[in-house]
């Protein structure tokens, strides 16, 4: 029984470490494969006009900022949003270049702000993996302890025994979280790209 | 009676009508190549004309397929699955998965010898180099390196193999023929990719986190030269060199430099980047048109592949492929 935790705990670290072992000195608590960019750069999404005052401006036009909550939203499929936009610029006539470089410059800013949101989340979380890491660690040596001492405690022994299965579960739980919300700050970029491309599209 | 002439003429109109599609393929202009390209995300291969510029089909392979290339003799299209633990070959008549190769665990890249008879795989999981034979599709033996073997590639003459380490931060120089390493040297951090001067005289090695090339003198195995990378606008961060072609005249390099979604044109000679073109989002690999004419870039996160016309330094065309697309080959 002992053995089997034991082994447990180890193959659960050990996923902890491969995540480790590519780690980007700079970040060392960031836990995704896909190197961290704290955030979009414009000019990795944006080659059409100058944004100018848009990129204040933009909060002021409540059309626009209902147009950027929906189409910043994940539920909205990305067909719908780019839909979406080609509607809302057609309809926009003489202020279709103002409008476009509103619209682009609000989605900027709100896909960033959720994006960073997400990235700080991983991170934290990563740093409680670490330290959870370390306790279960700390654990299983007391617990092998334990096991070789005589006369034996047997209570206490059981009683560790199933906070480390406890222990190990959730780690492994969250490592698994973890790996599906890496995923996420690569969605924002796609949906920003995609978008400021539909809306390029249209100013040409 | 009536019926037998209709079948008649039927035939004939249709292969009347082949040859004439014969005729028009004949004169078709003489770009017309057929790319391959790997979907990590969805499992598959996108095959694209480059005459009409679209996905004629889409090859279901097995899982997370990475490294791609063809078959010397242009028959076979090989794909590392790393998940399946294999690579598999894909009759490039057909456009079917017809056999498999024996690699390593996880492979992710290979390299191929000038005259196609040996293969050397990276398997990322364990450490190991596979080399195989190609022609009897067995396994010759395999090489230890460094943790995580990823980037590879092979001297113009055979007689050196490169291949980049991620962890340990170095390019690793193998003897093909001891099988033995013999030479590391430290480059940037999270070397990718290694590509040689058609003439030998250099190695340029990608560093993902370093955001930079080292260029490695192969005779000395040092460390001669480096290419910087600067976009106004943009973070440091998101530059992140990768994939590398150069032209074969040894004059233009062009580097796909990730998140930063642009590919970076480079004069070999002054190891200065002269333009950079902006191209579809997270950008990795790339293949020429044997002509050379075109450059094909693989975009992982917009999901495309773009066209860059290499004389105009242009991107002039986007094509949608699968999920996640990571590797492209270009039939010779």
């Amino acid at each position: 029984m002992i053995v089997r935790i034991l082994a447990m705990v180890a193959l659960a670290l050990s996923g902890m470490s491969a995540v480790a072992r590519a780690a980007d000195p700079r970040y060392p608590n960031w836990p995704c494969a896909q190197a961290k960019v704290p955030e979009i750069s414009l000019a990795a999404v944006w080659a059409g006009p100058p944004l100018d005052d848009a990129e204040t401006r933009w909060k002021d036009d409540t059309k626009i900022t209902a147009l950027v909550s929906k189409l910043s939203a994940r539920k909205t499929p990305m067909d719908e949003a780019e839909r979406s936009v080609k509607e809302f610029l057609a309809g926009s006539a003489a202020g279709k270049a103002a409008n476009a470089k509103l619209l682009f410059a609000g989605l900027f800013e709100t896909l960033n702000a959720q994006r960073s949101q997400v990235m700080n989340g991983l991170e934290r979380v990563s740093r409680k993996q670490r330290e959870a890491a370390d306790k279960i660690r700390e654990d299983s040596i007391q617990l092998q302890t334990l096991q070789g001492a005589a006369p034996r405690d047997d209570a206490r022994v059981e009683a560790l025994s199933n906070e480390l299965i406890w222990k190990t579960r959730i780690f492994e739980d969250r490592n698994k979280v973890v790996r599906f919300v890496c995923e996420v700050p690569t969605a924002i970029d796609q949906r920003l790209f995609a978008l400021g491309r539909v809306i390029q599209q249209e100013l040409e | 009676m009536q019926v037998e002439v209709r079948k008649q003429m039927s035939h004939m109109w249709r292969v009347g009508l082949l040859s004439g599609l014969v005729l028009a393929a004949a004169a078709a202009p003489a770009h017309a190549f057929i790319a391959y390209v790997s979907n990590e995300k969805s499992n598959t291969v996108s095959v694209i004309d480059t005459d009409t510029w679209t996905v004629t089909k889409t090859i279901k392979v097995g899982q997370r397929p990475r490294g791609i290339d063809f078959t010397r003799d242009g028959k076979f299209v090989m794909v590392a699955v790393g998940d399946d633990d294999t690579i598999q070959m894909i009759d490039a008549k057909t456009q079917t998965v017809v056999d498999s190769l024996p690699s390593g665990p996880d492979p992710e890249l290979f390299a191929q010898d000038a005259a196609g008879k040996t293969l050397y795989v990276a398997n990322e999981n364990d450490n190991t180099v596979t080399v195989i034979d190609l022609e009897k599709r067995t396994r010759l033996g395999d090489i230890q390196v460094g943790v995580e073997p990823e980037g590879m590639t092979i001297s113009p003459d055979g007689k050196t193999l490169i291949n980049t380490s991620e962890t340990t931060n170095m390019a690793h120089f193998i003897d093909t023929a001891s099988r033995q390493i013999v030479a590391n040297v430290l480059v940037a951090a999270r070397p990718r990719f290694a590509e040689f001067k058609h003439d030998a005289s250099e190695v340029w090695v990608s560093s993902e986190i370093g955001g930079t090339v080292s260029i490695i003198d192969p005779k000395k195995h040092e460390v001669v030269g480096k290419v910087s990378f600067e976009i106004p606008g943009l973070r440091k961060e998101a530059i992140q060199p990768v994939g590398i072609g150069m032209t074969r005249d040894d004059k233009t390099a062009f580097v796909a430099l990730g998140p930063a979604n642009r590919v970076a044109v480079v004069d070999v000679a002054t190891r200065k980047v002269t333009k950079y073109l902006l191209v579809g989002q997270r950008v990795w690999h790339m293949a020429f048109t044997p002509d050379e004419k075109y450059l094909l870039t693989t975009n992982g996160v917009s999901n495309d592949v773009s066209v860059i016309d290499v004389a105009a330094q242009k991107v002039i065309k986007t094509i949608q492929v699968g999920e996640l697309p990571w590797g492209i080959a270009i039939a010779p």
